[in-house]
C-alpha cells in the first residue's frame, strides 16, 4: 500500500521546444515535474534542466523580477517564470511558450537583437538641458519632477509588452511600448533637454502612429510602467509638434 | 556556435476576437457606433434640405420601433464609449503630479465621468425644460 | 556607443496625427454630448417622452439649421462623429487583416470626407 506521507506532488509542463539543428519547426515537449507550493515556474524549468532533459533552454538570471530575462508565454499570457508560481496553475497541465511575436533561437530563447536597436536608437541617456561643470553642483530635482517620470525608469527590458502588443506582432518595425518607456523616461526627466533629437523616433509610422491604444502592454508589465501612457502622451506630443514645427526656435537633430 | 535558424510563429488571424484582445476590439466598435448616429443625422439633414414630405418620412422612421431599437442600441454602444474614452484619456496625458505624488489615472477617469454625466443629465433636463 | 555613423536614416513623419487629432475632437465631442444627443434627438423627441411631440417637427429643425450657431453644431457633430468612427473602423478592420489598405482609407477616411463636404453644402444651401 503506498505511502500517503511519500507521494509527491506533481505538474504537467507542456514545453515548446525547438532546435534549430534538428526540428524543421518547434512542438511541444511535456514534463511532469514534482513541486512545492513555494516553487515558481522558473523553478520548476531549472528541475527538468537537472533532473529529466538538460537539453531544455531558457533565460534567467535574479530569479526576482529586476534582471527582465526570463520572459515567457505562461498558459497563454506574458509573464516572468520566476514570479509566476506553480501553485496558482493548478492543476495543470502548464503551457509555456517562447515569448510572442518573436522569432525563436532555441526552445524559450528569442531573439532580442531589435529589441536592442531599438532601445539604442532613442538616446538613451540624459542631454543636458542645462550643461553644468562638476564645480557648479549637481543637478537638481524636487520629488514631483522625479514622480513626473518615475515609472519609466523602472523598466526591466523584460519585453513582455512586446509579446503582448497585437501591433507589434502585426508590425515588427514598431518601436514598441518599452523603447517607448525608455523615450519617455528621458523626455520626462527635468534635466534632459533632448526632446528633438528623440522626435524622428516617435513620429513616423513605426513610431507612436503604429500604436492603436490596445493597453494590454501595460497590463502585463511587472514593474508598473505603465508603457502605454509613454507612448499615447507621445502621440499629442507628436501630433502637436507635426503642426507647430515651423514655429521651433531649434531645429531637430 | 551550433546552428542558428529563428524560427518565426505566425500570428494567428483572428487574435482581436480572443481575450484579452476582444474587450479592445469592442471598444474600437463602440466608436464605431458614434459615426451610426452621426449617420442617422445626417440622413435627417438631407430629408430636411430635401423638404417637409421627405422630413416627415424621417420622422416617423424615427417614431418607429425599429428605430427606438436601434437607437436603444446606439446609446448602450455609446455609453460603453464614453466610459472607455476616459479610461483612455490619462495615457494620453502626461503624468498628473500633485503634492509630489501622481494622481492614480482611474482616479482621473471616475472625476471625469462624474463630471461629464452630471453634465450630460443637466443638459438633458435644461432641454426638457427649454421646451416647455 | 555609436551616434550618427551607426544611425538608420530617420523614418519619414507620418501624417496619422491630422486623422488621430480629428479623431480626438471626435471622440471627446461624442464622450461629453453623445449620449445626451442620442437621447433627446432619436429617442425621448420622437416618442414624445419628456419633449413635447413637435419638438423637432418641420419648422423647428428648418429654424435649427438656418441658424449660424445652429450650422456649426450640425457640422461640427456629424462631420467630427464620422472622422471619429472612421479612423476606428479603419483600425479595426486593418487588425481584421481586411484589404488592400487603399479602399479602407477611402471606404472609411474618404466617406467621412465626402459627408463632412455634403454636410457643408447642404447647410449652405438651406441658407440663412
Amino acid at each position: 500500500m503506498p505511502d500517503a506521507a511519500l507521494a509527491e506532488k506533481t505538474i504537467e509542463l507542456k514545453i515548446l521546444r525547438y532546435r534549430p539543428a534538428s526540428d524543421a519547426e518547434p512542438a511541444f515537449g511535456s514534463f511532469t515535474v514534482p513541486y512545492t507550493d513555494d516553487m515558481s515556474v522558473l523553478q520548476g524549468l531549472q528541475t527538468i534542466k537537472d533532473t529529466l532533459d538538460g537539453t531544455l533552454s531558457f533565460r534567467w538570471s535574479c530569479r526576482m523580477a529586476v534582471c527582465g530575462s526570463c520572459g515567457m508565454m505562461i498558459n497563454g499570457t506574458p509573464r516572468l517564470a520566476c514570479n509566476t508560481f506553480l501553485r496558482n496553475l493548478l492543476p495543470g497541465p502548464v503551457t509555456i511558450e517562447p515569448l510572442n511575436n518573436f522569432p525563436i533561437e532555441r526552445d524559450l530563447v528569442v531573439s532580442v537583437g531589435d529589441f536592442v536597436k531599438k532601445i539604442e536608437s532613442i538616446y538613451p541617456y540624459i542631454i543636458p538641458r542645462e550643461p553644468k561643470t562638476i564645480e557648479e553642483g549637481p543637478y537638481l530635482q524636487t520629488p514631483a519632477q522625479l514622480a513626473a517620470y518615475e515609472s519609466f525608469s523602472d523598466c526591466i527590458n523584460c519585453m513582455l509588452c512586446y509579446a503582448a502588443c497585437p501591433q507589434f506582432g502585426e508590425n515588427p518595425d514598431f518601436i514598441g511600448p518599452g523603447a517607448m518607456a525608455l523615450l519617455q523616461r528621458y523626455n520626462g526627466d527635468s534635466r534632459d533637454g533632448g526632446r528633438l533629437k528623440r522626435i524622428d523616433a516617435i513620429s513616423g509610422d513605426n513610431g507612436v502612429w503604429s500604436c492603436t491604444a490596445v493597453g494590454i502592454c501595460s497590463d502585463v508589465c511587472p514593474k508598473n510602467v505603465d508603457p502605454a501612457n509613454a507612448v499615447n502622451q507621445n502621440k499629442t506630443n507628436s501630433a502637436f509638434d507635426f503642426f507647430l514645427r515651423f514655429l521651433r526656435k531649434e531645429d531637430a537633430q | 556556435m551550433s546552428e542558428k535558424r529563428p524560427f518565426t510563429r505566425p500570428i494567428a488571424s483572428d487574435w482581436w476576437a480572443h481575450p484579452p484582445y476582444r474587450a479592445y476590439t469592442v471598444r474600437e466598435l463602440s466608436g464605431v457606433a458614434v459615426a451610426v448616429y452621426g449617420a442617422v443625422l445626417f440622413v435627417g439633414l438631407v430629408s430636411l434640405w430635401r423638404g417637409p414630405d421627405s422630413y416627415g418620412a424621417f420622422l416617423r422612421f424615427l417614431k418607429s420601433p425599429v428605430s427606438i431599437l436601434l437607437n436603444l442600441v446606439l446609446l448602450a454602444a455609446v455609453l460603453y464609449h464614453v466610459v472607455t474614452w476616459f479610461q483612455i484619456l490619462p495615457k494620453t496625458m502626461p503624468k498628473l503630479i500633485v503634492d509630489g505624488k501622481q494622481v492614480p489615472q482611474a482616479r482621473i477617469t471616475t472625476l471625469v465621468l462624474r463630471a461629464v454625466g452630471f453634465g450630460a443629465v443637466c443638459l438633458v433636463l435644461l432641454t426638457i425644460g427649454f421646451a416647455r | 556607443m555609436s551616434e550618427a555613423a551607426g544611425r538608420a536614416a530617420p523614418e519619414k513623419r507620418s501624417i496619422s496625427p491630422i486623422f488621430w487629432l480629428l479623431f480626438g475632437a471626435g471622440g471627446m465631442l461624442a464622450a461629453v454630448f453623445g449620449p445626451a444627443l442620442i437621447l433627446i434627438t432619436d429617442l425621448l423627441a420622437p416618442t414624445g417622452i419628456g419633449l413635447p411631440e413637435n419638438f423637432e417637427d418641420y419648422s423647428h429643425a428648418l429654424a435649427f439649421a438656418k441658424n449660424p450657431i445652429g450650422k456649426l453644431v450640425v457640422l461640427a457633430v456629424i462631420s467630427l462623429f464620422f472622422w471619429h468612427g472612421a479612423e476606428r473602423l479603419y483600425l479595426t478592420l486593418k487588425d481584421m487583416k481586411a484589404r488592400p489598405l487603399l479602399v479602407l482609407k477611402f471606404g472609411t477616411y474618404g466617406v467621412a470626407a465626402a459627408v463632412t463636404l455634403a454636410t457643408f453644402a447642404l447647410l449652405l444651401s438651406i441658407g440663412f
